[in-house]
């Protein structure tokens, strides 16, 4: 038995592995199934969204082009990176220079000579090039803030999902390695571990010197990188260090803010099962005393491109295919490994392509182990015909074409029996004789079964028996009613002409009026709204009722005057302390229950556990697609859907992580 | 009369000839004739799906050649073999100018059977009868390769006397996957465990698919664990009066 099937096998045999595989199954099944009935029009867009990345992965490099081109006009600093090894070291030069790494930062000895610290959001790319290592190899400390992230880290292990890391794990391993790493009072309690990690980290978003993230999205017209997280870490780590980096594969390109709406009523749906995630950030140009580098990777995918994997490059990360694969269910992301043993940086059915497409045949028996069964390309928002690529990864097409090796990651035993049959298949006569054959040997062997059982060796022995052999097959049955008939084989040429099939449905505008539409969405995302006729006074009187005396607030949003006479202190100053976050929304999202937020606003609506948001009603647009104009001229926005979550532990909904555990929209 | 092809594929062929038949039976009820082109065998799948392009590509132009020279729609009881010709040979003969088109014009010519009997022919009641609960297994090739659900539906719809029951799970794979089932077989016992117990959680003592692939796959693993329930083709209980 190969090492993969061992790796297999354990994995099945792994009663809590399996529970916690159980439930990330059922839940993601259902929260995608529900998200997508808010969008009738969902085939239609789906196939809008593959046209759309067929598209960038045809002119790549023209909108990598642009792209950078804008990105240089933003005033960010753009590398570009061929390989693993070349983006590790980008970084560790970025590390280099950072003015902690240069002892001017802090304001004493003993803070000047600690190490460079990064703070990390989620980000593939980066578990693909194993920077974390590499980082912390050269006396750098990283540390991961997305809570499933930061518990395989303390754990020292890969993530098992690419949106769920910690996936394979249940609520008492998370709480006893808290107990173990961080000190605290064994407890299986979800909301109390996340309280702690949040303590934990919120340390380190402050005195990180540099944020590292993954980008989910680059618009090539603006410049734009798009980066969504649940609970706000994503947020944090790009706009608090005084350096960001963003780390991002070459194909994670869309033409323009139009096409990034549409991913995006894809991406969240598919992966989460939200309408819209949390946060959905838009960065454009460096914030105030801010560094932005953005780290551009190819590592392999020019190669891939060119290969008759390309569609692979389609793939925007949701881990739909994962949620649906009936594979995944049973292994979770650590049994995909390579010959080597390596887990593969990518799981599931896009990983089992991806994995030997951008790293080479070390991870070509990872598609082996598939049903072709389509679940994963059933769910896959932008349609990748995974199972048609998995079947190209074992027909040894992860080279450039011509370099082709038929029969990857096969055992040799079913490849002979498979290339005997071959021989019998292209000649009728030795295939009725060898059916003839195959019923007399079976009738030796059990004389008066239907079935045979055969030893588990063979594979299909293991768990069930083998039908016997019809004594008369259907074609000498036929010719027995029917009579025969000989065929002559000619070849004919035929002209054949293809026949396109598309199919679309008619998109269905949500006609309800907006105001009520948006209250309804915020408040079942636990937002709270109130309908105001002087924001400032009934805001006053909330702050009033809850004890509050000092705000973070953003300029000319409320009447500063009321608030003096009223006591209330405020500042627009980022500060830890503060508890309350007062700023303007630039416009709502009705279909979501999202608010705009946007460049002097980005800290008053991140940091503080209680966000205020003033809105007015003739601010609140349908949907985002409605929106996208508003945020090409900022520096820095993001659409917040509700408090901040997480799913991590369990796949228990969490309300409160990084961001504010409230979000309170004032209607004006 | 109108004619078709039967191309009965090799698991029939060899292991259920009464599939076969009573395709056979149901085509002649309806006036139509049917022929078996005799040098016919395996339409390549499990090559194609092991990653043996070479050899998927041999028993390809094979299965071409043997019903190129025939007339009339070809039927075959399977969704995976008509998954086969629609969408896998073209992608074995792709940027090949002498056989793709050759490829295609077979694929075109080609229904799964109840597609068939539903889309092109417009049928829905063949006046079967049945007594008692069956429920319906929707493989994988038939639903997601090639989009036929609504048809086998409709048709076990108007079987008389049966009662249509749903199966927990139905559109999960029974853990068959040609040559998965040898290659995994750890993984494919799995999938086949939760599918039998699905079906003895719809309480049907009748299991109905439209491949082969499946029955072979449930009805063994029904048989090494000494369950009393049966699978059948669709066919065999549309041909049922």
């Amino acid at each position: 038995m190969t090492t993969f099937r061992k790796r297999i096998l354990e994995s099945i045999n792994n009663e809590n592995l399996q529970t916690a595989l159980d439930n990330n199954t059922e839940r993601r099944l259902k929260g995608r199934a529900a998200a997508f009935e808010s969008i009738p029009d969902w085939r239609e867009r789906r196939l809008r969204a593959n046209k759309i990345r067929a598209d960038v992965i045809d002119n790549l490099n023209a909108y990598l082009e642009k792209f950078i081109a804008k990105n240089e006009e933003n005033g960010v600093i753009v590398h570009r990176a061929k390989d693993a090894a070349e983006a590790i070291q980008i970084v560790l030069n970025i590390a280099k220079k950072s003015p902690q790494s240069r002892g001017v930062r802090g304001e004493n000895q003993k803070e000047s000579s600690r190490k460079v610290l990064v703070a990390k959001s989620k980000s593939m790319v980066s578990e693909e090039i194993a920077l974390n290592h590499a980082l912390e190899k050269e006396n750098i400390e990283v540390i991961e803030t997305d809570l499933g992230e930061y518990i395989v880290q303390l754990r020292h292990e890969r993530p098992s999902h690419i949106i769920t890391p910690a996936a394979h794990l249940k609520k008492e391993q998370v709480a006893e390695l808290f107990h173990e790493k961080l000190g605290i009072p064994y407890t299986t309690d979800i909301p109390t571990l996340t309280a702690t990690a949040r303590k934990v980290l919120r340390e380190v978003f402050l005195t990180a010197d540099i944020g590292l993230s993954g980008v989910n999205f680059g618009v090539a017209e603006t410049g734009g990188v798009c980066i969504i997280t649940n609970e706000g870490n994503g947020r944090m780590v790009a706009t608090l260090p005084p350096v960001h980096i963003a780390l991002m594969g070459m194909e994670r390109i869309v033409p323009n803010l139009n096409d990034l709406a549409l991913m995006l009523s894809l991406l969240p749906r598919s992966a989460t099962g939200q309408k819209l995630t949390v946060y959905t950030q838009l960065l454009h140009k460096p914030i105030q005393n801010q560094t932005r580098h953005l780290v551009i990777l190819d590592n392999g995918r020019t190669r891939l491109r060119n290969s008759p994997l390309r569609e692979s490059l389609y793939c925007i990360r949701c881990g739909a295919c994962l949620n649906a694969c009936p594979v995944f269910r049973e292994l979770g992301g650590h049994a995909y490994i390579g010959s080597d043993l390596s887990i593969a940086p990518y799981p599931g059915p896009i990983g089992s392509v991806i994995s030997p497409g951008l790293l080479g045949e070390n991870y070509v028996q990872l598609a082996q182990a598939s049903s072709l069964c389509g679940a994963c390309k059933d769910a896959c928002p932008v349609n990748i015909d995974l199972p048609k690529l998995l079947t190209r990864v074992r027909a040894g097409q992860t080279e450039e074409r011509g370099k082709k090796k038929d029969g990857a990651g096969l055992s040799s035993s079913t490849k002979f029996g498979l290339q005997m049959y071959t021989r019998i298949a292209t000649h009728p006569k030795l295939f009725t004789a060898s059916q003839k054959l195959a019923a007399l040997t079976f009738s030796l062997f059990a004389p008066r079964s239907q079935w045979i059982r055969l030893p588990a060796f063979t594979g299909w022995g293991y768990s069930k028996d083998f039908p016997k052999f019809a004594g008369k097959t259907f074609r000498e049955r036929y010719k027995g009613k029917h009579g025969g008939r000989e065929t002559s084989i000619q070849v004919d040429k035929f002209a054949g002409e293809q026949v396109g099939r598309f199919e679309g449905e008619q998109v269905d505008k949500f006609q309800s009026e907006p105001v009520s539409q948006f209250i309804h969405e915020l408040t079942a995302l636990s937002g709270n709204v109130q309908q105001t006729n002087n924001a400032t006074k009934d805001i006053i009187e909330f702050l009033k009722t809850h004890n509050i005396s000092k705000i973070h607030l953003e300029p000319n949003v409320l009447d500063e005057n009321l608030l003096r006479e009223a006591g209330i202190e405020f500042t627009s100053e980022p500060d830890p302390q503060i508890i309350v976050g007062v700023t303007n929304a630039v416009c709502g999202l009705a279909d979501t229950g999202s608010v705009l937020i946007v460049d002097g606003a980005l800290h008053a609506s991140l940091i503080p556990e209680i966000h205020i948001a003033v809105l007015k009603q003739s601010d609140i647009l349908p949907s985002l697609p409605d929106a996208m104009h508003l945020i090409n001229v900022t520096r820095a926005a993001v659409f917040v859907t509700g408090p901040s979550r997480t799913a991590d532990i369990e796949m228990t909904l969490t309300i409160g992580v990084h961001g504010p555990k409230e979000i309170h929209v004032f209607l004006t | 009369m109108t004619q078709v092809q039967l191309f009965v594929t090799c698991l029939v062929d060899s292991f259920f000839p009464q599939t076969g038949e009573a395709v056979v039976n149901i085509l002649h009820r309806l006036g139509i004739d049917v022929d078996f082109a005799p040098d016919q065998t395996c339409c390549g799948q499990p090559q194609f799906n092991a990653g043996l392009r070479k050899d998927a590509r041999a028993i390809a132009e094979h299965t071409i050649r043997t019903f190129e020279n025939t007339t009339g729609d070809i039927v075959t009881p399977s969704g995976s073999c008509a998954h086969m010709f629609r969408h896998n040979y073209p992608e074995i003969f792709e940027g090949d100018s002498l056989w793709l088109p050759r490829a295609k014009a077979l694929a075109e010519r080609t229904y799964e059977f109840t597609e068939y009997l539903v889309d092109k022919l417009n049928v829905t009641d063949l006046g079967a009868t049945w007594d008692g609960p069956i429920t319906y297994h929707p493989s994988c090739h038939t639903l997601r390769g090639i989009d036929v659900d609504r048809q086998p539906r409709e048709l076990l719809a108007n079987v008389k006397g049966a009662t249509l029951v749903e199966l927990p799970q139905a559109e999960e794979c029974c853990g068959f996957g040609g040559i998965m089932s040898v290659e995994h077989p750890e993984l494919s016992a799995e999938w086949l465990k939760r599918k039998i117990s699905n079906l003895e959680m719809s309480q049907a003592p009748v299991m109905v698919v439209t491949d082969a692939g499946c029955r072979m796959h449930i009805a063994g693993g029904l048989n090494r664990q000494k369950k009393s329930q049966r699978v059948m083709h669709i066919a065999e209980v549309l041909s049922h009066q």
